[in-house]
């Protein structure tokens, strides 16, 4: 299943049963077309799982070079590679009130959430503040719900639709006991910060190019520091990650 | 029945299909996702005697037909690597062969990698990677004709074990580095490591890749990875290792029919995994339908 959801945004419901059987929040797969079928793209494209619906998994994708338009010009019944569901995931580590900042399509991953067992279990109560620039790139509020069952607070750069300002402009921690986010670098940063400022435990899910996207290319670094030794270094997006510890990046 | 085992280097490959260096980390990354040892071998990530943390990001990005990596030879080190990694590999591994990638910036360091590892079990020989800058001459060890004889000669003063040189494409004619390691003692040559090669990002006016420049793989090189092979496999008598591109059996067999005994699959396998097991298969379709019972007889079997 394919449907446009915003402007050059759209919503992909892939069958594959074992990854939608095992997926977690903050989990990827990579989908490609195989390596005889090489053109554009020939790497497979890393993708959040976004969600579980029986055998079928359902990504997020806005176009934004020559892969992420393939990927979403997937018709009906064609057929794509996708491994997974590989990486890190959220934890919850007990945490009573979780707030979830998503910029743009970081917003996948915590479309998985609710549903999520873990999640379902510990009854944790979950805030979602969703940003974009404006009002066409909003992932559409009714769609979310269904999907998700979360309510989302928008926020728009031109006010456009929701709050007007940056997503992170709208994130108080009072009383919250786990920020997790995802989205552009620029905003984990600013969240991290306010994360970190407040004393706030703060989960990451970042990005990084991959060829491999299981360990074996060691193509997708990030500079991480061991929080006990306080050692820099690099660790690995595609399988030390995506989730990180805000405490891990070396930001 | 189809037989796709080969003897090089005096010992037995159940079939020609091996991992290329840096594309199947220790081998046991890939432990849960295909059957290695059903692979005619695997070729580690390069070892060199301290370990290295690598290049920092962007290490990777696409590129037309393949891609770009500089990946900086990130890996755990001489000691680790022994200690760690191959336990696992001696272990897990009976039928697949296992060939050590060694990397340095000196003779010394290269010496150091062999005579570390000589003594110990769980792989059969050694792949130099000479694509690396020689501090002592300033120029690549695979560019230079005078620091190629040098490394060859050292290694092979203190290793029994089969010596493969993995040249680089990025010299005028790789006949004669062909030559030389044959003339100073190697047991086999790799062709081709990768080409040089760069990315901009026009919009941020900066090179892609953190390392500015980086090594071109994938389908895009093969033509010129399948002539280095038969360059050099017409003019050496050592056997030859194709790499380059190789994305499924007709690929492969190209490369065989130039000349290669052994060859190495690497930028597909971040494409599909199973691009390995599904090569040898393919080779096996390929000499039913072609009447051929032993893969071994199309080696250098290119009419021209
Ligand atoms: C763990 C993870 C999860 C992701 N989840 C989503 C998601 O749910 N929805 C979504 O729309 N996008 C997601 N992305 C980003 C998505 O992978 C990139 O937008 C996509 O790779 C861009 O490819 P392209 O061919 O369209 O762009 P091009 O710019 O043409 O790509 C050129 C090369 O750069 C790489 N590249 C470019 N931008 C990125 C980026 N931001 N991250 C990683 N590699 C990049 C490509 O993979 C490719 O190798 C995720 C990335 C990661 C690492
Ligand atoms: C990510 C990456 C890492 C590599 N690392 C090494 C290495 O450590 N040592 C080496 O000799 N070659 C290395 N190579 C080169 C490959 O082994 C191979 O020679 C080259 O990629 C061409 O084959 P391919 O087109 O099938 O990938 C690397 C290639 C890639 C793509
Ligand atoms: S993408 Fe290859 S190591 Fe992460």
């Amino acid at each position: 299943m394919r449907e446009r959801v915003a402007e050059e945004t759209y919503w992909l419901e892939l069958t594959a049963p074992e990854i939608a059987a095992q997926a977690a929040p903050g989990q990827f797969v990579m989908v490609g077309f195989g390596a005889s079928a090489w053109g554009i793209p020939f790497l497979p494209r890393p993708n959040s799982v976004a969600a579980v619906r029986g055998e079928h998994i359902g990504l997020l994708i806005r176009v934004y070079g020559a892969g992420s338009r393939r990927l979403t010009a997937l018709k009906p019944g064609e057929e794509a590679l996708v491994l997974g569901p590989l990486g890190t995931h959220f934890e919850l580590n007990g945490a009573r009130r979780i707030l979830c900042v998503a910029g743009g399509v970081g917003l996948a991953p915590f479309l998985l959430l609710p549903a999520w067992p873990p999640l379902v279990s510990c009854g944790a109560e979950v805030r979602l503040l969703y940003g974009e620039r404006q009002a066409a790139a909003v992932f559409d509020p009714g769609k979310l719900r269904e999907i998700s069952g979360l309510e989302a607070e928008i926020w728009t750069e031109d006010g456009s639709l929701g709050s007007h300002g940056r997503v992170t402009d709208g994130v108080d921690l009072n009383g919250v006991d786990l920020v997790l986010t995802c989205g552009p670098t620029p905003m984990l940063k600013a969240v991290r910060a306010l994360a970190v400022e407040a004393g706030v435990a703060c989960q990451l899910a970042v990005e990084e190019h991959m060829a491999c996207g299981v360990g074996t290319c060691i193509g997708c670094a990030i500079e991480t520091v061991d929080p006990e030794t306080g050692e820099a270094g690099y660790s690995l997006v595609c399988s030390d990650g995506p989730v990180f510890p805000a405490e891990r990046l070396r930001w | 029945m189809v037989d796709l085992s080969i003897q090089v280097f005096g010992v037995d490959f159940q079939n020609p299909v091996l991992l290329a260096s840096g594309t199947c980390g220790y081998g046991e990354e890939y432990a849960d996702i295909i059957p290695v040892d059903e692979l005619g071998g695997i070729v580690t990530k390069a070892v060199t005697p301290e370990p290295r943390a690598g290049n920092p990001p962007t290490r990777v990005s696409e590129t037309p037909g393949g891609m770009i990596n500089a990946i900086g030879l990130a890996n755990v080190g001489l000691a680790r690597f022994r200690r760690e990694k191959l336990p696992w590999l001696r272990d897990n591994l009976s039928k697949a062969r296992v060939l050590v990638n060694v990397a340095g910036w000196s003779v010394n360091d290269f010496v150091k990698v062999v005579a570390g590892l000589d003594d110990a079990d769980g792989f059969l020989g050694y792949e130099v990677n000479v694509s690396c800058p020689n501090v002592e001459g300033g120029t690549m060890f695979g560019t230079d004709e005078l620091s190629l004889a040098q490394l060859v000669r050292a290694l092979r003063a203190i290793t029994e074990r089969p010596l493969v040189v993995k040249l680089t494409p990025n010299v005028a004619d790789i006949g004669v580095f062909a030559d030389i390691c044959e003339e100073n003692g190697a047991d086999g040559l790799s062709t081709i490591n990768t080409f040089p090669g760069m990315v901009i990002d026009i919009e941020a006016r900066r090179p892609v890749i953190g390392n500015v420049t980086g090594g071109i793989s994938g389908p895009a090189i093969r033509p010129m990875g399948v002539f280095a092979t038969w360059k050099v496999a017409s003019r050496v008598k050592l056997p030859v290792i194709g790499i380059g591109g190789i994305c499924n059996a007709r690929d492969a067999m190209e490369y065989m029919l130039a000349g290669a005994s052994l060859v190495q699959i690497g930028t597909a396998m971040f494409v599909d995994p199973y691009t390995a097991p599904e090569t040898i298969k393919g080779l096996h379709d390929i000499c039913e339908r072609q009447g051929v019972a032993q893969l071994s007889e199309l080696v250098g079997a290119l009419e021209a």
